[in-house]
């Protein structure tokens, strides 16, 4: 309630549903407006000391990062009901990525940076602007349809699986047509939506091309209820990209069109509900997709808009993966509630999210698709601390050592939103190629709550080669996005060349009311996560022939290649590259990769969390909670090497967590707190074949490393693993206040 | 020996008696299906309000010493999508309670935003209001919004969502009588964040359907806002969806005039006076 502007986005389009309907006296006095709004400041702090933004967390290159400043911006939410038949809302809102209080309204120098506000007057980033986030009419005409909307929504009556929520900052900035009717006494109701495609990111890419004027999803969703007893319904959804033709050379009857990317996804939905105690929901999605990757709109992003690549090489980026994709993903729920009535019910969900599904209207984040808590967000991305995170040199995405507060939430998309966030607001995770079991049992009893979760998870992107021996290791249609390691994973990596993996989870959770005085609130966490994944397990993906290196050093390693297609093309030697003998003679400078349980990973992650919470006065409440975090990790080690990218990676974290919450309300007016301090160490574990080196002047530089530590380079020669124990303390806050008026 | 026969028995006398003396009770069911106030109320299209979500199937009260403890129980299992922290987030109910039986004792109006009255009869006493949202808001609403009864409504300190059902702790020092005595309404409505006008944190009830509005109602404020309640004798009877249905029936004018207000009654407690029970 008091932190996440999750929950913030709901309220405000509440808000305008809310502002929407008129008083009889305003039909009777004509049409008439209604004003209505928030204000909401935002003050972090934190020892990091990054002033990019006022958010803790963006990846985006130019927007910056931050965990201090203050600043305040501004919603106005308009509302008028001009007849009984039409309706009128508007929301405005200013932002402040970059409007610090210091920036004095946004005056200051033209930087070149724009990082702390420092973007001069004329930069949107900075001049405290307030913008149409959404505007919409709605039609009740009283025949044919029950309702038409033009204009601005969050389109979220739809499913997450095929479109949710489409955010991108505020929730209602996509636009469409919605038409909504229903017949048989409401039994059956449909609903049609055309929604402008966000050029942003609806597509290969992360773009639509370069026209984009008629790109479109168009979707339809119908539900009939037969009786108490059973309901069902179906969705279809289709996204349809556009280019001009290149081959189209005789203007004069104008400009044929040529599709850069397609999308269709259908679903079918039923529930059963047999009496009070037993239901039964399943659901069946089949997508299709189709980016066009044959060169037809050039070779390079840089010469043609609409381009899209045929690979993504090792590490590419992009919602959706290229060439032709069909799959299936399904679910089924089934909740017993209560059937013994003693407290007891219990939640179970078997789910498989194909590998090749592809839905690029799905919810991005704000939905939770599967039952399970899945991974946290305390060490994720790649965690947990991303100012030496190569990519981003210069623009480096910090979330901090403690990572984002809260558990995860599951978006069946790779086009996972997570920008923009504090740590204190829920972290997005795809769970494309996720299937398994979740059981949940929920026991209620007066003032004592406990839930538990057992999970089984399993990867239909368990695959070798990324599934196609016949393509080289660089030469592939899935993204990567960072690749997955680190101890809870990157939250966009779905796919991975080499995959063999296989997740448990098990948490327990309990709340109890002790009553003394108001009643304190005290609540528990203990969650396990065992994950293991072997990665590459067959001998012929081996980069390199037996014996390529010797084990005493005593020559440079051979480079034999070892290939594994029938034709002798492909060898993993091209991503997993020999190392470097020493000098000296004394070894290598990291592990040769020349067994395959050399990129094994496994992890042992526990959490652990205790604490209380107390209504101190009518308006005042806090709480005070300790959560301890233990992952011990073998991520790799110097074989896998997280492909270079990540900082803390195997070895063991000991990581501590003390944070205050604080909640207090006037009329109107809501404060709220959360101030974390977060302390631990870090125990670098990489295993043995290697020979640690000492950190020259240039490495302890750029990797923020004592001179003389050690440690290794990494195999793409960017990054520096140092071997030295580490030790964190971060002290960060967040503090809000939030006026209605 | 004689001694510790007779503490023997007094103990077990005690315990025995416990549950009697330390909690008198009551408990109503209501059927399930009719989640459609007057019979026509759609719910909301968001997937948020998921089918059941407004159906009450129970309540019950208990009043021990100076608390009274509330279980709602609803025809789904309740979730917290917007993270309220109560285990609930959607579901908002007000308990009407007529405590001394007297007419013209008490409030024949409700609370803003319900668009029902209550017959003379049934002037209730006291209300509690059933939120997912923080005490301090429903008491900072109540005093903006309905400041003229807030002595009389009572927000739970403790409420929260689990399973199937919503359960609510009221302190309620000098409330006279017993559960039995008293009788009740319980009307479900919607959890709205930020009410229009002068509601009491209610969801509006419009004529069609909306992502965060009921359908089937009157664009105006003619109509209840109630999408369900306890009826007939509150045993979960079939009936009782008739009796619902004629209760929370209405009429409108032109441009969403009043012309017929719903008008409800109470169901009673076992020992509630029995030609108003």
């Amino acid at each position: 309630m008091n932190k996440n502007s999750t929950r913030k986005g709901v309220a405000a389009l509440a808000a305008v549903a809310t502002l929407l309907p008129a008083l009889p006296s305003f039909a009777q006095e004509g049409p008439r407006l209604q004003i209505g709004g928030t204000t909401y400041t935002k003050w972090l702090y934190g020892n990091q000391r990054n002033q990019g933004a006022l958010y803790n967390f963006t990846t985006i290159p130019g927007e910056g990062y931050g965990d201090n400043g203050i600043g305040t911006e501004l919603e106005l939410l308009l509302s008028a009901r001009i007849s009984s038949q039409v309706e009128v809302r508007g929301r405005i809102h200013s932002r402040f990525n970059q409007n610090f209080w210091t920036n004095f309204g946004g005056f200051g120098a033209q930087g070149d940076n724009c990082i702390g506000g420092n973007c001069g007057e004329f930069d949107a980033r900075s001049s405290q602007y307030i913008k149409l986030r959404g505007m919409a009419v709605t039609l009740t005409p009283g025949y044919l349809i029950d309702s038409a909307t033009i204009g601005a929504n969050d389109f979220g009556q739809f499913d997450p699986f095929v479109v949710g929520r489409i955010r991108y900052i505020d929730r209602d900035n996509a636009s469409g047509i919605l038409v909504q009717s229903s017949a048989f006494e409401r039994r059956l109701s449909w609903d049609a939506a055309a929604i402008a495609l966000p050029r942003l990111w609806a597509g290969p890419n992360f773009k639509t091309g370069e026209y984009h004027a008629r790109d479109a999803s168009y979707v339809f969703q119908t539900r009939y209820t037969l009786n108490d007893n059973f309901d069902f319904g179906g969705l279809f959804q289709y996204a349809d990209d556009r280019e001009i033709s290149l081959t189209d050379t005789n203007l004069d009857n104008g400009r044929d069109l040529y599709p850069r990317f397609r999308n269709g996804v259908g679903a079918l939905k039923a529930g059963f509900h047999l009496g009070s105690t037993l239901d039964v929901r399943g659901a069946f999605y089949r997508s299709y997709a189709h980016a066009e990757d044959t060169n037809y709109f050039g070779t390079s992003g840089d010469k043609n808009n609409s381009w899209v690549p045929k690979s993504f090489g090792l590490n590419g980026y992009s919602p959706v993966p290229a060439g032709r994709h069909e799959d299936n993903t399904w679910k089924v729920d089934l909740t017993l509630n209560d059937p013994l009535d003693i407290g007891l019910s219990l939640n179970v969900q078997g789910f498989s999210i194909g590998a090749d599904y592809v839905s690029i209207m799905a919810a991005r984040r704000e939905s939770d698709v599967l039952l399970t808590e899945g991974t946290d967000g305390t060490f994720a991305f790649p965690g947990p601390n991303n100012r030496s995170y190569g990519v981003y040199g210069g623009n480096p995405a910090v979330i901090g050592y403690g990572g984002w507060t809260n558990e995860s939430q599951q978006v069946a998309t790779i086009n996972v939103d997570n920008e923009f966030t504090d740590f204190d607001e829920p972290m997005a995770q795809t769970v494309i190629g996720w299937k398994g079991v979740t059981f949940n049992p929920v026991y209620s009893n007066g003032a004592l709550d406990i839930a538990g979760e057992y999970s089984y998870i399993t990867y239909n992107t368990n695959w070798q080669a990324w599934g196609d021996d016949n393509r080289g290791i660089k030469d592939t249609l899935y993204p990567g996005a960072e690749l997955d390691s680190g101890v809870l994973h990157n939250f966009r990596s779905a796919y991975q060349p080499f995959q063999d993996k296989q997740t448990h989870i098990a948490v327990l959770k309990a709340r109890y009311v002790v009553d003394i005085g108001r009643g304190v609130d005290v609540f528990g966490k203990v969650k396990y996560i065992h994950e293991s994944d072997k990665r590459l397990n067959n001998k012929k993906y081996l980069p390199y022939q037996d014996g390529d290196c010797p084990a005493d050093a005593s020559t440079n390693c051979q480079n034999n290649v070892r290939y594994y297609d029938s034709n002798g093309q492909f060898s993993t030697a091209e991503l997993y590259t020999n190392p470097n003998r020493l000098p000296d003679g004394s070894g290598y400078t990291f592990k040769p990769f020349d067994d395959i349980s050399d990129d094994d990973r496994l992890l042992h992650y526990s959490s652990f969390n205790l604490g209380a919470g107390y209504q101190l006065t009518d308006d005042l409440y806090a709480s005070l909670s300790y959560t301890k975090f233990l992952a011990d990790l073998k991520d790799g080690n110097t074989a896998f090497q997280s492909y270079g990218m990540h900082q803390m990676v195997s070895g063991k974290h000991d990581k501590n967590l003390v944070a205050l919450k604080a909640r207090y309300i006037l009329a109107g007016v809501e404060f709220g707190l959360e101030g974390q301090y977060i302390f631990g160490t870090f125990e670098p574990d990489y295993g043995g074949g290697f020979v640690p080196t000492l950190a020259d002047e240039t490495i302890a530089k750029e990797k923020n490393v004592p001179v003389g530590s050690r440690g290794f380079v990494t195999r793409d020669t960017y990054g520096w693993n140092s071997l030295e124990n580490r030790y964190f303390v971060q002290t960060r806050l967040k503090a809000f206040m939030k006026a209605q008026f | 020996m004689k001694t510790s026969r007779l503490a023997c028995f007094t103990l077990t006398a005690a315990l025995l008696g416990a549950p009697a003396l330390a909690a008198d009770k009551v408990s109503f069911k209501d059927p399930t299906g009719d989640d459609n106030g007057p019979g026509t109320y759609k719910y909301p299209t968001d997937p948020v309000y998921k089918r059941g979500s407004f159906d009450l199937t129970d309540f019950s009260l208990a009043k021990k010493g100076d608390k009274l403890d509330v279980s709602l129980g609803f025809n789904t299992t309740l979730e917290d999508p917007w993270k309220t922290g109560s285990g609930f987030s959607v579901q908002m109910a007000f308990i009407f309670i007529d405590t001394d039986g007297k007419e013209g004792s008490g409030s024949t109006e409700s609370l803003p935003g319900l668009n029902v009255k209550f017959a003379p009869e049934f002037a209730w006493d006291k209300v509690i209001v059933i939120s997912p949202q923080g005490a301090s808001r429903v008491k900072a609403e109540v005093g903006s919004k309905a400041g003229a009864v807030k002595d009389n409504v009572l927000v739970p300190d403790r409420v929260k969502g689990s399973g199937r059902k919503i359960t609510a702790t009221v302190n309620a020092p000098g409330l006279q009588g017993e559960p039995s005595q008293w009788r009740y309404q319980v009307l479900i409505q919607s959890n709205e964040g930020f009410p229009a006008g002068n509601d009491l944190m209610t969801r509006k009830v419009n004529e069609y359907e909306g992502q965060h509005r009921f359908g089937g109602g009157n664009d105006g404020e003619c109509d209840p806002h109630v999408v369900d309640m306890l009826a007939g004798a509150g045993k979960g009877d079939a009936s009782e969806v008739k009796a619902q249905h004629e209760a929370l029936a209405f009429e409108c004018g032109e441009e969403g005039v009043v012309k017929k207000q719903a008008t409800l009654t109470m169901v009673g407690g076992e020992a509630a006076p029995a030609e108003k029970k």
